[in-house]
């Protein structure tokens, strides 16, 4: 098994890979530092697991150089789980690229990282619906300062493969269920923030 | 009432069913409360605006170089290392080295010398000895080690505060005129260390033709920290004109090829990260990876290039090519045919280079117009080794070809139009 770091330019990849192995990765505050992929172990279970940082990508439809080696590393890893780094504040933009790893059947764990900056401009995600939606380990993390990471390491192994159609259904499942829900707890505390 | 909801679904999704669902998804699990106009953002909006932003670029740029000038040349340069190899080190190995002035190893190892009225005599400093253990490590650890680490360090604060996407911003419009995205500054900021990480944060760059004119304008026109330290010690009062020329070269020879390179510049969509507050742990990292990096390679490469210039001399070839390529140097460049012991020099490294120059100034036979030309030739005529090296595993060999073409057409009419001006001033 191996593990692969995933996500768009700049939410921090990096910053999980050196934190998760203790490697030497460059860290910047701009998008494209990481332009090649690197290796590392990191200790999963009381074994050595490969993690390989990836390129930011934002889709994988390749459109440059970096992209390209993204998607040839996840085709040429076929038997790895993904660790998809999502940017909280901008979560829709990062469940694109999640969205397109599940599809194409692998198992994921993903990463609100940025959580702090998301709490900043006042947005709230409800992480334990968005885990029932996805079916696949949500976990919210601030990489700088190495929040959240012992909950991430620990829900890689629950990663299983989830069918699309689990997750088209699923929302329409938690939409109906919400809207008989809403009229008794009128839609309150469901955005239960977690830091 | 669940049954109706499984509707056959093609995998994979196109684009709009994705985006389908992710709305669905979203609108489940995110709310986005009201906006707090924060004093981030407050700062990240002056710095962004044209109208401020411009005075912040010019002065963060300006304390960069401040700082790059203080720390490397004034204090560590000239405060310490100067005087250790140049009263310590170079005396000492004149004092007790095997042979003495006029011997080959010597003059290879330690000092070569020079004729003053007809007598070879020994050298007093480090620029002029020319010897590997003095001038080679002199341009390392006296000289640009220093620059080098000063450039670094305010280059990942830069970094990581998030600064240089703003400056990006800032200079799309320009950089549009010449084909280039804002992003070039990245890439060219990079250089300024080093070249060979700038070629490599081309990447993200989408088309083969942006990749291709930003390689060979950061090739060219980018000198870097290694080049920029040793330069600041041989002729820090040229260089506002040094670094003029060369922005005018890399603009206008930008828009050349924007005009005649095939291809597309397509806009690139960047992020601008929120601005954060850097981490020693980070800047201490970085700091010390790459300095660890660039002593890898400088260390061979400078002391290996000071031996093959020093046999070179030593075994007449230098007399030679300066026989040979003297009349062009002199007749297209107007500067002398001993010039051509900087240009060999700097085909392995531009430190390198600029040192061996400055041994060539220290005999006189220079004027000043000469030095500044002889300096922009090196910077723009030839790439490094590391550098070209890693421009034949990112491109392929036409455009290497491409490059290499645009790199010699550039030197010839750039360094002829120098001259040119030069003559026409009255200072050539």
């Amino acid at each position: 098994m191996k593990i692969l770091l995933m996500g768009h330019p700049n939410v921090g990849k990096s910053v999980f890979f050196n934190r998760l192995t203790g490697a030497k990765v460059f860290e910047s505050n701009y998008p494209g530092t990481t332009v090649d992929f690197m290796k590392g172990w990191m200790r999963l279970e009381r074994e050595d697991v490969e993690l390989i940082d990836v390129p930011g990508a934002f889709s994988l439809e390749p459109k440059d150089r970096a992209e390209e080696v993204a998607v040839k590393m996840l085709e040429e890893n076929r038997d790895s789980v993904v660790v998809c780094v999502l940017d909280a504040s901008k979560v829709e933009r990062g469940l694109y690229l999640a969205l397109e790893i599940i599809e194409r059947g692998y198992p994921v764990v993903v990463a609100l990282n940025m959580w702090d900056v998301a709490e900043d401009k006042n947005i709230r995600i409800d992480v334990e619906k968005l885990e029932r939606i996805l079916g696949v380990p949500v976990v919210p993390t601030i990489a700088i300062s190495g929040e959240g990471f012992k909950e991430l390491v620990s829900k890689i192994k629950d990663a299983a493969p989830v069918k699309i159609e689990k997750i088209i259904e699923s929302v329409g499942a938690v939409s109906a269920a919400a809207s008989t829900g809403e009229a008794q707890a009128q839609g309150g505390g469901e955005s239960a923030a977690v830091s | 009432m669940k049954r109706k909801l499984k509707e056959v679904v093609k995998v994979p999704l196109s684009v709009d069913e994705r985006w389908d669902l992710i709305e669905k998804i979203s609108k489940q699990t995110v709310e986005f409360g009201a906006y707090k106009h924060t004093l981030k953002d407050a700062i990240a909006e002056l710095t962004v605006k044209p109208l401020t932003g411009i005075p912040v670029a010019i002065a963060v740029i300006y304390g960069f170089w401040s700082f790059f000038c203080d720390f490397a040349g004034t204090l560590f340069t000239d405060g310490f290392m100067v005087k250790i190899f140049d009263e310590h080190w170079l005396p000492w190995l004149q004092s007790f080295f095997l042979g003495g002035l006029g011997n080959p190893f010597y003059a290879l190892m330690v000092d070569a010398g020079h004729i003053e009225d007809g007598v070879l005599v020994a050298s007093d400093n480090c620029f002029e000895a020319f010897g590997v253990l003095t001038s080679g490590l002199f341009i390392v650890f006296g000289v640009v080690l220093w620059a080098v680490l000063a450039f670094y360090l305010i280059f990942a604060i830069l970094e990581d505060i998030g600064y240089l996407p703003r400056l990006a911003v800032l200079v799309d419009t320009v950089l549009h005129k010449i084909g280039l995205h804002g992003y070039a500054i990245v890439p060219t900021f990079l250089s300024l260390g080093c070249n060979v990480p700038g070629v490599t944060a081309t990447r993200p760059l989408e088309t083969r033709k942006q990749r291709f004119m930003m390689m060979t304008l950061l090739a060219i026109f980018v000198p870097c920290g290694a080049q920029i330290g040793i330069m600041q010690e041989l002729v820090p009062e040229l260089m506002g004109w040094i670094f003029l020329t060369l922005a005018i070269g890399y603009l206008g020879f930008g828009f050349i090829l924007n005009k005649i390179v095939l291809g597309k510049s397509p806009e690139l969509i960047m992020d601008v990260p929120p601005y954060q507050m850097p981490t020693l742990r980070n800047i201490g990292r970085k700091l010390w990876i790459r300095t660890s990096r660039f002593l890898l390679v400088a260390v061979p490469f400078v002391l290996l290039g000071s031996i093959i210039v020093g046999l070179m001399y030593l075994t007449g070839a230098m007399d030679w090519l300066a026989a040979v390529f003297g009349p062009l140097l002199m007749v297209w460049f107007g500067v002398p045919s001993e010039t051509v012991a900087p240009l060999i020099a700097g085909f392995l490294r531009k430190d390198l280079a600029v040192g061996v120059l400055g041994g060539l100034m220290a005999q006189g036979i220079m004027t000043t117009f000469q030095v500044f030309t002889s300096v922009v030739l090196l910077c723009i005529y030839f790439p490094c080794l590391a550098t070209f090296a890693l421009m034949l595993k990112e491109e392929n060999w036409k455009e290497i070809l491409g490059s290499f073409a645009s790199l010699v057409a550039m030197v010839f009419v750039y360094g002829g139009l120098i001259h040119l001006i030069g003559i026409m001033l009255g200072v050539a």
